[in-house]
């Protein structure tokens, strides 16, 4: 089997055959909800990190009960696998102060299912970068591997969160060298490949990932490049974007996504942590100032020139902005990425979906429409 | 092509035309009385150029006034507009350019800008909590149309700590101001600001108790509308003056054993929000049920005076102290037990026979609990719990007759349940 095809797999699914073989040698796994959890700490713990995804999940019956219409349906997904024990094979799962909808899950896991977890962990996270919010972020990530290691009975020394930090950052190296055969005329992958790719490695074991990593960028060297498309495209948006099919609905109609800003894209990898004396401090200080999401209100303009340049080093001829409906932090960013994609000539075109990825009969229609015109 | 307007200036002329069809009319104080040159002199300040300063619910002005500004709870205008019956149009303008699932609140100030009905201010400052909707226009607002903004960053859960950190948070306002206005801050004139927030404040908590008193005294849209003039007022004389006469007036009512209405027959808290764009609503439940709203979580101001306000770092901690328990804040940020807490001490503090979830469609963390809240009230304290769903800016999206046929219901149930149980609970 090919890399990409190994890789597709496991995007594809909820649990997988690495992460099977990880539980049967008797190892945890913990799930996190947020691109904002350090992982390293984690993967230090010899625990398997997990990003939570509610793949096919179809109905919220349950997790209704206690939310809202009004709450998005990432988060209501991901609160009725839960409440439907799809997660049992966790053996913890971290929340951070990501938005609204989530932080309501935890409260919600908390008060109805408080022994579904051994660990329920909360991570808070400043909207600053400040040193003051660093030294902060710290403070709450020391808290956060105590937590760990009391639970779990593990030691998280600085060796091996330095470590940790040099594994994750070769992942980030390989995917950056991923994403540079896409800024090619004939990039040798799609984006619905390249969006499986990236989620294969939020759920295997990370030097599992890299090892397959360096096999597909050798087998992408070797592979034509595409040609036949119509539109070159930039991903932007919001949280809860984890569906290949949503990418492909795009590409089949001629649209060929060459990068994204999407917290299950780019924005986890374009900066390596920088290792210093205090691996933790680092974490804290990479994490926070690292391509931001609309969290952070005071990075808003480099959020959106962020795009801008992405366009131009992409050679791409438009952008679609994406977001969750009920999601309030990338809602509000539609009026300066309109305004600043208008002022530079960006063709846009804003799409509002559901997180699963259903009735596409309009959205095929103004993608068409949008790639009309776009060859115009 | 319609004509442009001034909301503040209009503001200001229409509470000088409720106070005066007020005059004599109203029980003790009126609010418009005071809220009316509060507004004048925002206009003022607009007129001539001064630095206005935009703040929302979850700041408190006392420094703004220390340093000469005018500080404007956008709430407070986006409520006033709301009631003028003219929030629409500007929903809909904002609806334009952002989703419709954005809070109305937000919208409305958004919209307002946009159709240049607001001169846009010298400053906006507000802090991270309780809600993304504020996260998400805020600063939107401040890049579109180039003024300053300033961000207080709270930490989510509240311990020693967290008040340290928003008391830097804070501190490093000054500076900022301080470039804005070209004047440095005058300490004895912030003490001085303090000095009438903490005395105001006193009057606060006194008030509290007047109206946990059976029967209460106080006028239902009294205790809501009140919530302009904390937010607005808070370190300034007037306000001090208005509540130590609302005070004694309500003292001298308890005195004599005497409520609000002739014969209290049922008290009803507030534990969200309240129905903006129709606070006649509150009139309506004293005429038809003589149920008197005793409290609302807008109106909940809980905390206790600045202790030490002697020195600038005394000052910050316990300003950060007390907007981490700000009304709104308070209940919305952090988890849920804040919320939980709080609204379960409102329904026993107050003696409640019904509590209302007036809960605004555009709260995802409100309505993410409310279920839980609902439950946890009615089982622990007896006390029947409605939520209802609604804009509390916006009349399209549920109206005051379909809110109405909801509270005529629940009315109905709290009859039952207070008959099943002899007396308040």
């Amino acid at each position: 089997m090919s890399a990409l095809d190994e890789l597709k797999g496991i995007a594809g699914t909820l649990t997988n055959p690495s992460l099977q073989e990880w539980k049967s040698e008797g190892r945890k796994v913990i799930g996190f909800l947020c691109a904002y959890v350090p992982e390293e700490i984690i993967h230090a713990a010899g625990i398997l990190p997990y990003r939570v995804r509610a793949v096919g999940c179809d109905q919220t019956s349950s997790a209704d009960v206690y939310m809202s219409q009004v709450n998005c349906t990432f988060s209501r997904s991901c609160l009725e696998f839960a409440l439907e024990d799809k997660y049992s094979f966790l053996d913890g799962l971290v929340f951070v102060w990501s938005c609204d909808n989530l932080r309501r899950v935890y409260d919600i896991l908390r008060e109805i299912r408080p022994d579904t977890f051994p660990l329920l962990h909360f991570i808070d996270v400043p909207h600053k970068t400040t040193d003051a919010a660093i030294d902060r972020f710290t403070e709450e990530l020391e808290s956060f591997k105590q937590a760990l290691e009391q639970t779990y009975g593990v030691e998280i020394t600085d060796d091996k969160l330095k470590e940790a930090i040099s594994v994750y950052n070769e992942t980030r190296s390989l995917l950056r060298q991923l994403y540079d055969l896409r800024q090619s005329k004939n990039p040798p992958l799609t984006g619905a490949e390249a969006l499986s790719v990236v989620l294969a490695g939020t759920v295997i074991p990370k030097q599992q990932y890299n090892q397959l990593l360096k096999k597909l960028l050798e087998e992408l060297r070797e592979r034509e490049g595409i040609s036949d498309y119509r539109a070159r495209l930039v991903i932007a948006g919001g949280g809860g974007c984890d569906d290949p099919e949503y990418f492909q609905i795009m590409e089949d109609l001629g649209g060929l996504i060459v990068n994204d800003t999407i917290c299950f894209g780019s924005r986890t990898f374009m900066e390596p942590v920088k290792v210093d004396d205090d691996p933790m401090a680092a974490l804290a200080r990479s994490y926070l100032n690292r391509p931001s999401c609309p969290r952070m209100p005071e990075k808003l303009a480099e959020r959106t020139n962020s795009i801008k340049e992405m366009v131009e080093k992409s050679q791409a001829d438009g952008v679609v902005f994406q977001r969750l409906r009920y999601c309030d932090l990338w809602g509000g960013e539609q009026l300066d990425i309109t305004r600043k994609m208008k002022e530079a000539n960006i063709p846009l075109l804003t799409l509002e979906r559901e997180y699963r990825t259903s009735a596409t009969g309009q959205l095929k229609t103004r993608i068409q429409a949008f790639l009309e015109r776009l060859e115009v | 092509m319609e004509e442009r307007k001034d909301i503040i200036q209009s503001l200001s002329d229409n509470f000088a035309i409720l106070k005066g069809l007020l005059e004599g009319k109203s029980d003790g104080v009126s609010v418009f009385e005071y809220l009316g040159p509060y507004f004048d002199k925002a206009n003022a300040t607009q007129q001539s150029g001064d630095k206005l300063a935009w703040i929302n619910f979850g700041v408190m002005p006392e420094l703004f006034w220390a340093m000469d500004m005018t500080p404007i709870v956008v709430d407070s205008l986006t409520g006033a507009i709301s009631g003028l019956g003219e929030a629409m149009k500007y929903i809909d303008i904002a609806e334009q350019h952002i989703p419709d699932y954005l809070c109305s609140n937000n919208k409305i100030l958004l919209g307002a800008a946009l159709a240049g009905d607001l001169r846009l201010p010298s400053i906006m400052v507000h802090p991270s909590h309780p809600c993304d909707s504020n996260m998400a226009t805020y600063p939107h607002m401040a890049e579109h149309f180039g003024y300053p903004y300033y961000l207080i960053d709270m930490p989510y859960f509240r311990n020693e700590r967290s008040i340290e950190y928003t008391a830097r948070e804070l501190g490093n306002l000054i500076p900022v101001l301080e470039d804005l206005t070209g004047r440095k801050l005058d300490f004895d004139k912030l003490r001085q600001v303090m000095e009438y927030s903490n005395q105001a404040q006193e009057y606060v908590l006194k008030l509290n108790h007047i109206r946990q008193q059976v029967p209460s005294p106080y006028p239902s849209l009294d205790m809501i509308t009140e919530y302009g003039l904390l937010m607005n007022m808070a370190g300034t004389p007037e306000l001090v003056e208005y509540l130590s006469k609302k005070y004694e007036w309500a003292k001298g009512k308890v005195d004599k054993g005497e409520g609000h209405l002739p014969e209290e027959k049922y008290r009803l808290v507030w534990i969200y929000g309240a129905v903006t764009f129709d606070m006649g609503i509150f009139n309506w439940l004293e005429r038809e049920y003589g149920a008197v709203s005793v409290s609302h979580m807008n109106n909940n101001w809980t905390m206790n005076p600045v202790e030490d306000i002697s020195t600038l770092d005394g000052i910050l901690k316990g300003w950060a102290q007390k907007i981490e328990n700000l009304p709104m804040t308070k209940e919305c940020g952090g988890p849920w037990e804040n919320y939980l807490n709080a609204a379960m001490a409102l329904c026993k503090d107050y003696k409640a026979d019904g509590a209302i979830f007036a809960g605004h469609m555009a709260c995802k963390s409100n309505w993410a609990i409310a279920k839980m809240v609902k439950d946890r009230i009615q089982d622990e304290a007896g006390v029947p719990v409605l939520n209802i769903q609604l804009d509390l800016f916006d009349p399209r999206i549920t109206s005051a007759e379909t809110i109405k046929g909801m509270l005529n219901n629940f009315m109905t149930t709290i009859m039952e349940n207070k008959k099943g149980r002899g007396s308040p609970c």
